[in-house]
């Protein structure tokens, strides 16, 4: 059983067809990789997954129950995660209160418990931190968890915003140009998060990504999108030979 | 000891010393035996403007939308008090809960536009716009409010007791400020508080984890409106006498004021605001002409210098300023 099926999505911006027709489905503990040529859709595609974006017809499906017409909350809440193309941090609060803020659905504190200070509200609130410092620990940036996020670096950034989305350990996660922009070494480490996170918790990774030898080492599968369709869909060795592809990137 | 470990005991350090902030209304306890009337009123009047202030920063500074409904919470809260202490004959302390549910559901009001995306400076025009509309209303239901002759309030009671003196206000506005600052620096370092905040800095990031955007967006006008609506009611037991000159636009820049002089999305920082500009312009009562030139060139000075108000001096040296949204 697949977890995540698309079925002939399509996203439209008024006359613009962003994302027309496309199929794909990721199975449980996969790494799939999207990539393509700007503006081929690759992130309206993500953003009709999580719920930010509207499908004009098409569905979605993750375990076997349609999510396209629920709210991002929702979508997310069911365990779809995901981090954003241009860093998605709240800016202004620390690197441990935005795990905790992606923690946000785990913390069983009612308005009414907060506001009296019941001891299971303030207990739910500690249990939350001490979970948010340890997964900060775990990813080896717990030094940074009282930093304001604005403050980090944009790799440092990136593995925050990986901590924050997987904080709910969901089944699924979709990366944005996760390894866009970092030195060499920190890729390497990204590469490794990724490997764990796939083989030891069994998570399904879909990654949006430019950096063509990062999706080539790490991903299973590769999915080619070119004008919102999707022109290749194989492994790592058959789709750089395919002939879409080389029209769509060499542009014969 | 491991760079994680450290952050721990830096953090539960801070979160041994907030007691400080308890022992701050102890502290004030013997001042109204020190001062003379008049400064107590001035005393008394800081008290209703924390409120203002904290009521306000929850909405422009946590949850960072430009809504300035605030002098419209402000008064209403006021006249519901008013409106149930001459017409309806309850006795003051009974109006302060119905008075601040009256802001809160007018914040709710408030927040609708903004959930249907008007935001920014259609929300700002939109929500100064319901003050003044306000403001006419007071002075068209006569019946109700005594049109712009304003609205006479006998002297509070709380429990049977005339609350004659500004010394005996200054202790029941003392509790009402301490339990609704409590309960809003709880509020803030929950999951809720982090929410809204969430909200502010990445609306989109901020519903893919989980966070139910609308429902806290209404949650933070709501209670930000019961908090001013609260402070309105303290504020007509204080002056006794309600009108609708009281909740203009310029009173809404004394709210604005409060907020950012103090510092945006900072508790200590509203105190600190109402505090410093309750006081300034009653420091130059008897210069003519000088109390509105120093208050203007207190809020340009503090902000060209401090833009994240004077609690971020405090924090430089204190790093007890600092909010901190969770409990270790």
């Amino acid at each position: 059983m697949a977890l995540l099926e698309l079925d002939s999505v399509t996203v439209q911006f008024g006359g613009l067809t962003a994302v027309a027709g496309v199929s794909l489905s990721v199975e449980p503990g996969q790494v799939r990789a999207i990539i393509g040529p700007n503006g081929a859709g690759k992130t309206t595609l993500f953003n009709a997954i999580t719920g930010h974006a509207a499908l004009a017809s098409g569905a979605i499906r993750f375990r076997d129950e349609r999510i396209d017409r629920l709210a991002p909350d929702v979508v997310s809440a069911k365990g779809v995660r995901r981090t954003f193309q241009n860093g998605g941090l709240f800016g202004e609060l620390t690197a441990l209160e935005n795990v905790l803020a992606g923690l946000h659905t785990q913390v069983p504190t009612g308005l009414f418990g907060v506001l009296c200070g019941l001891p299971p509200a303030r207990a739910a609130e500690r249990a939350a931190t001490a979970r948010a410092r340890e997964l900060l620990e775990l990813m080896g940036i717990g030094h940074l968890a009282d930093q304001p996020a604005r403050a980090l670096s944009g790799g440092q950034q990136r593995m925050v915003e990986i901590v924050r989305a997987l904080a709910t350990r969901p089944p699924l996660l979709l990366l944005d140009e996760p390894a866009v922009g970092l030195a060499p070494a920190v890729r390497e480490q990204l590469l490794g998060v990724i490997r764990r996170l796939v083989r030891e918790d069994g998570i399904a990774v879909v990654l949006i990504e430019h950096a063509i030898e990062f999706v080539m080492t790490v991903s299973d599968r590769i999915v080619v999108l070119n004008n919102g369709k999707v022109i290749a869909d194989g492994t790592p060795a058959d789709v750089p030979r395919n002939r879409h592809v080389l029209e769509a990137y060499l542009g014969h | 000891m491991t760079p994680g470990a450290a952050a721990v005991s830096v953090a539960s350090s801070h979160a041994r010393d907030r007691w400080v902030f308890l022992l701050l209304p102890l502290l004030v306890l013997p001042v109204p035996f020190l001062v003379n009337r008049y400064i107590q009123y001035v005393l008394n009047l800081i008290l209703v403007y924390v409120l203002v202030g904290v009521g306000f920063n929850i909405v422009i500074g946590n949850l960072g939308q430009l809504a300035f409904a605030n002098v419209a919470l402000f008064g209403l809260g006021a006249y519901a008090s008013g409106i149930l202490v001459v017409h309806a004959g309850w006795p003051w302390w009974t109006t302060i809960i119905p008075a601040g549910l009256i802001g809160a559901l007018a914040g709710i009001l408030a927040s609708l536009p903004a959930l249907r995306r008007i935001r920014l400076f259609y929300l700002a025009i939109m929500t100064m716009a319901f003050g003044e509309l306000l403001r006419w209303i007071y002075i068209r239901a006569e019946p109700l409010t005594n049109g712009s002759m304003g609205l006479a309030v006998p002297p509070p009671m709380l429990l049977g007791i005339r609350l004659q003196s500004d010394r005996s206000k200054f202790y029941v506005f003392l509790v009402l400020v301490v339990v609704m600052v409590l309960l809003t620096s709880r509020l803030l370092r929950s999951r809720f508080g982090r929410a809204f905040m969430a909200i502010r800095d990445n609306e989109l990031a901020a519903a893919a984890m989980g966070i139910a955007t609308d429902r806290y967006f209404v949650l933070a006008f709501a209670w930000s409106g019961f908090v001013v609506g609260v402070a309105g009611s303290m504020y007509t037991a204080l002056v006794g006498h309600v009108t609708p000159e009281a909740f203009n636009l310029l009173e809404l820049i004394l709210h604005f004021a409060i907020v950012m002089v103090g510092g945006l999305a900072s508790l200590a920082g509203s105190v600190i605001g109402a505090i410093v500009l309750t006081t300034t312009p009653e420091l130059f009562r008897s210069f003519p002409g000088v109390q509105e030139l120093m208050l203007s060139l207190l809020i340009i000075g503090v902000l060209l210098f401090l833009p994240r108000g004077l609690v971020s001096l405090l924090a430089r040296r204190w790093p007890l300023f600092h909010e901190r949204y969770y409990r270790e």
